[in-house]
Parts: structure tokens; C-alpha cells; sequence
């Protein structure tokens, strides 16, 4: 006799805040959301992509937000917006994120101030509305897509190293917070995947570079949904007993 | 160019340089120096280069040519 067991990944009736959902990881995953049954509400600072994305999702009904995350005193009122308008939230995955590559040297304050605010600090003022009842609609997940470049050094990319180090720590701290409320906190970290921030560093490249980097991955470039399929892992019943970890999805990057 | 020749004298720390210098002259003309350049140009000039041109660039002038006619072509 087969037994079926039911689909551990499905998403309906759940609501979720994704952040960076114009292109790149947050898109995968606003899309892949979308399609185990979730409504999704997209934030990103470009309307365009997802005035075009939104059109395109199943399910819903589904809703988004044009902000800029590095305005972090604001995102309080982003966040109890959405819920008067969409519902109260099951989670957030924040894969909004902004890099500079330069080296410590010659980095300027109000350069590594805005990859913090964006990275870092937008990702604690969203996630502690989870503890708010207003907010949350009882139990759920929270997901900060981090980076491998937290758990290894990159010449060039202190501030960004700094940004998503901190993720990992706050992650841990939350979880314990708000485990009580069975809201989960966790990180993603990522390898290099293709994405728009990938092509914008592969243009300062020459092809050896490429090659270099590349072969930092012995599994080669991951692809956005990669993440995504780790942040719907995390997001699901699948994840029901993971919390205050990170996820390293990174195609063998750490792995040397 | 003013601004541009500031920027290049932190780069190179240096106290100031001038157009005609050679960057291979100066002991900071490194990897992370050629990074802080492309990072200037992205930022100052929307301007995207890969190592290797600023690389190939003789002089602070070079390089100033360089990211302008980048920034007029964009």
C-alpha cells in the first residue's frame, strides 16, 4: 500500500513580507512563494519590476510596496501599512541587500552607513514586528538571505562582510525572542548566484577573474531560485523545527 | 578634475597628485587600489570597468579621460 504524504511545502493561507523582490533572490522567491500557495506582499525601491512581477504571480491576492529599506525609522509604518491593507503576516524573507566593493581603506562612512541600514538594521526593524500581535498572525518564519562572505574574508568587501555577519548573530538572538510566539528566525547564505548584483561585479571583471570565482564553487554560480527553494524549505512545515541557524546554500564555496 | 585628482590623492594616499603622475609611480597603485577605482567609477560616474582597463591606464590623466568619456558616452 503507497501512503501519500501530504505536501510539505505548501504555503496556502500563509502571507508573506518579501523584501528586495524586484529582481534577483527576493524575486525567485516572491515567485516561488507565490506558487506553493502564498499571498505575497513585494518591497522593493524600483516599482517597474514589480508592477511586472505581480502581474505574473498565481494565487494571491498579492500586493507591493515601493520603499527604500535604507530609510529605517520609516519601517515600522511600511510594515503596519501592509498589515491594515493585506493582513496580518506568517513571515518575512528580507533579501534586500546592497554591496559596495572597496577596500577598507578607502570605503567612506556614509557608504558602509547605507549597505548597514539596507543589510542589516532594515532587517531587525522588520523582523521584531513579528513579536507584535497586530502583526503576526501566530507562529511563522523569518528568513535573512546573509552571505557567505559572513563566514569568509574578501578582500573588498568589509562593509558587506560586516552587514551580513551581523544577520547571523541577530538571527540567533530573535529566535530565542520570539520562539515563545513559534515564529522562527533563520539565515540563508548564499555563494554567488546569478543575479543583477552578480552582473554588475562580473562588468569590473576580465574573464580570468570570472573564471576565479566561479571556481571558488565547486558546484559553479547558483541560480536565484536556489535560495529560493532553501527559503520555501525554511518557510514550510519542513522548517518547523529549525530556528536561530543559518542555511549555507553556496554549491560547495565554503566547503574548501 | 579638481574633485577626481582629491579622490585619486586618498586612494594613492598621497597628499596630492597631479595629472601627468604615473600611477605605476606610486606604492599604493595596488589590486585594492584598481578596486577603490572601479568602485569611484561606479558611484561618481554610473560607469562599470573591469581591472584590466583601468589597468591599462599610464596616468592619473589616463584614468580621468577614461572614466569622462565613459560618463559622456552613458
Amino acid at each position: 500500500m503507497t501512503t501519500h504524504e501530504p505536501n510539505l511545502l505548501n504555503l496556502a493561507g500563509s502571507h508573506y513580507l518579501i523584501t528586495g523582490a524586484g529582481s534577483g533572490i527576493g524575486r525567485a522567491t516572491a515567485a516561488l512563494f507565490a506558487s506553493l500557495g502564498a499571498r505575497v506582499t513585494l518591497v522593493d525601491c524600483d516599482e517597474a519590476p514589480l508592477a511586472e512581477l505581480i502581474d505574473n504571480l498565481p494565487n494571491g491576492p498579492h500586493a507591493r510596496r515601493v520603499y527604500d529599506l535604507a530609510d529605517v525609522e520609516g519601517i515600522d509604518d511600511l510594515v503596519r501599512d501592509i498589515v491594515s491593507a493585506n493582513g496580518r503576516l506568517h513571515g518575512m524573507v528580507h533579501a534586500a541587500g546592497t554591496q559596495v566593493v572597496m577596500p577598507a581603506r578607502d570605503i567612506k562612512p556614509e557608504m558602509w552607513r547605507r549597505i548597514l541600514a539596507v543589510n542589516t538594521e532594515a532587517a531587525l526593524a522588520l523582523a521584531r514586528n513579528m513579536a507584535r500581535k497586530r502583526v503576526c498572525q501566530g507562529g511563522g518564519s523569518v528568513v535573512f538571505i546573509s552571505s557567505v562572505m559572513a563566514m569568509a574574508g574578501s578582500a573588498g568587501s568589509v562593509a558587506y562582510s560586516m552587514s551580513k555577519a551581523a544577520l547571523h548573530g541577530m538571527a540567533r538572538s530573535l529566535a530565542l525572542e520570539l520562539a515563545p510566539l513559534s515564529v522562527r528566525v533563520n539565515c540563508i547564505a548564499p555563494g554567488f548566484v546569478r543575479t543583477p548584483m552578480l552582473e554588475r561585479l562580473e562588468r569590473t571583471w576580465d574573464a580570468s577573474q570570472r573564471d576565479a570565482v566561479e571556481a571558488l564553487h565547486p558546484l559553479g554560480f547558483g541560480e536565484a531560485q536556489d535560495i529560493a527553494h532553501a527559503a520555501a524549505f525554511l518557510a514550510a512545515a519542513t522548517g518547523r523545527w529549525i530556528t536561530g541557524t543559518v542555511l549555507v546554500v553556496d554549491g560547495g564555496y565554503l566547503a574548501k | 578634475m579638481e574633485d577626481f585628482l582629491k579622490e585619486m590623492a586618498d586612494i594613492l594616499d598621497e597628499e596630492s597628485v597631479n595629472e601627468s603622475d604615473r600611477l605605476d609611480g606610486f606604492d599604493a597603485w595596488d589590486s585594492l587600489a584598481i578596486l577603490s577605482v572601479i568602485a569611484m567609477a561606479d558611484s561618481r560616474y554610473r560607469a562599470a570597468f573591469s581591472a584590466q582597463q583601468v589597468r591599462a591606464a599610464g596616468t592619473v590623466g589616463d584614468l580621468y579621460r577614461l572614466l569622462s568619456a565613459s560618463a559622456k558616452a552613458g
